[in-house]
């Protein structure tokens, strides 16, 4: 494959008039980030074992907490979560879901409310299937990092993420929040 | 509001969609040995009973259909002039 050069003059700017480059260049960018990704999340796997997934948390909750700095503060999970939806955007499409005999999306558990999340759109879940890896691997956690960050930042309260279902349409995951503090 | 067709032709009566299945959308038919829709209510269109399924005797209808993105666009147009 020929690689055609591009020349131009450049001056310095804050801000580029210009990206470079077409939708290919953006599909070769996004499939070389994709494999990227998968290789390191195995590589990480394989150096630090169950390790990894505690790794790869921790960089999601700090992305969650910092992305959900902008949000407004709230003590309404449903509220927090319409919010989230909007700065997670639709690379990471979700739904509040619930079975068709419960009543309303949350339930109460003693201190703690319980809500189900269907993530349908997951940029991980495509780097997975780009890179033939199975889900529940280190890079899941990236996305449960980000909405336990996000969640704790915007209510100012703990909580935690589990995996119910994974499937190569839609995942469902349980998001807990104890409502005890931090 | 999402729709399954079952293919009863097709279905060769394995019970892995029952079995796969996190909502028990399914149960076998036992007469004819084949899968049935018995909670089409809960169904939430992940798609793990399509990837189970040997016989591909399952369609969802009026889904929400994850983007694929992973799919390299460039191989996608060649194999559409082959095939
Ligand atoms: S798409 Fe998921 S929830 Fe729906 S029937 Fe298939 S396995 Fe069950
Ligand atoms: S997995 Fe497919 S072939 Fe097996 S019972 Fe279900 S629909 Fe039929």
């Amino acid at each position: 494959m020929e690689i055609e050069e591009i020349k131009g003059t450049f001056k310095p700017e804050l801000i580029p008039k210009e990206t470079g480059g077409d939708l290919d260049d953006y599909e070769d960018a996004l499939h070389v980030l994709m494999k990227f990704m998968g290789s390191m999340s195995s590589a990480l796997e394989q150096v630090s074992g169950r390790g990894a997934n505690a790794i790869v948390y921790q960089a999601g909750k700090r992305m969650g907490h910092e992305s959900a700095k902008m949000m407004e503060k709230t003590e309404n999970l449903e509220q927090a979560l319409d919010e989230m939806g909007d700065v997670l955007g639709h690379e990471f499409y979700f739904e509040k879901w619930k079975p068709s005999g419960q009543s309303s999306y949350t339930t109460q558990e003693g201190d703690q409310v319980v809500i189900k999340l269907l993530f349908m759109d997951c940029v991980v879940r495509q780097t997975l299937r780009r890179t033939g890896l199975p889900q529940k691997g280190p890079l899941c956690y990236l996305l449960y990092g980000y909405m336990v960050g996000a969640v704790e930042e915007v209510m100012d309260i703990k909580g935690k993420i589990d995996i119910d279902h994974v499937g190569p349409n839609a995942c469902l995951k349980t998001l807990t929040i104890k409502w005890s503090g931090k | 509001m999402v729709n399954i067709v079952i293919d009863e032709d097709a279905c060769v009566g394995c019970g892995s969609c029952v079995e796969d299945c996190p909502n028990d959308v399914y149960e076998m038919d036992e007469t004819k040995n084949k899968t049935k829709v018995v909670k089409l209510d809960d169904c939430m269109a992940c798609l793990s009973c399509h990837e189970i399924c040997p016989a591909q005797a399952m369609e969802h209808q009026d889904i929400h259909v994850a983007k694929r993105l992973y799919i390299d666009r460039k191989v996608n147009y060649a194999l559409e002039r082959i095939i």
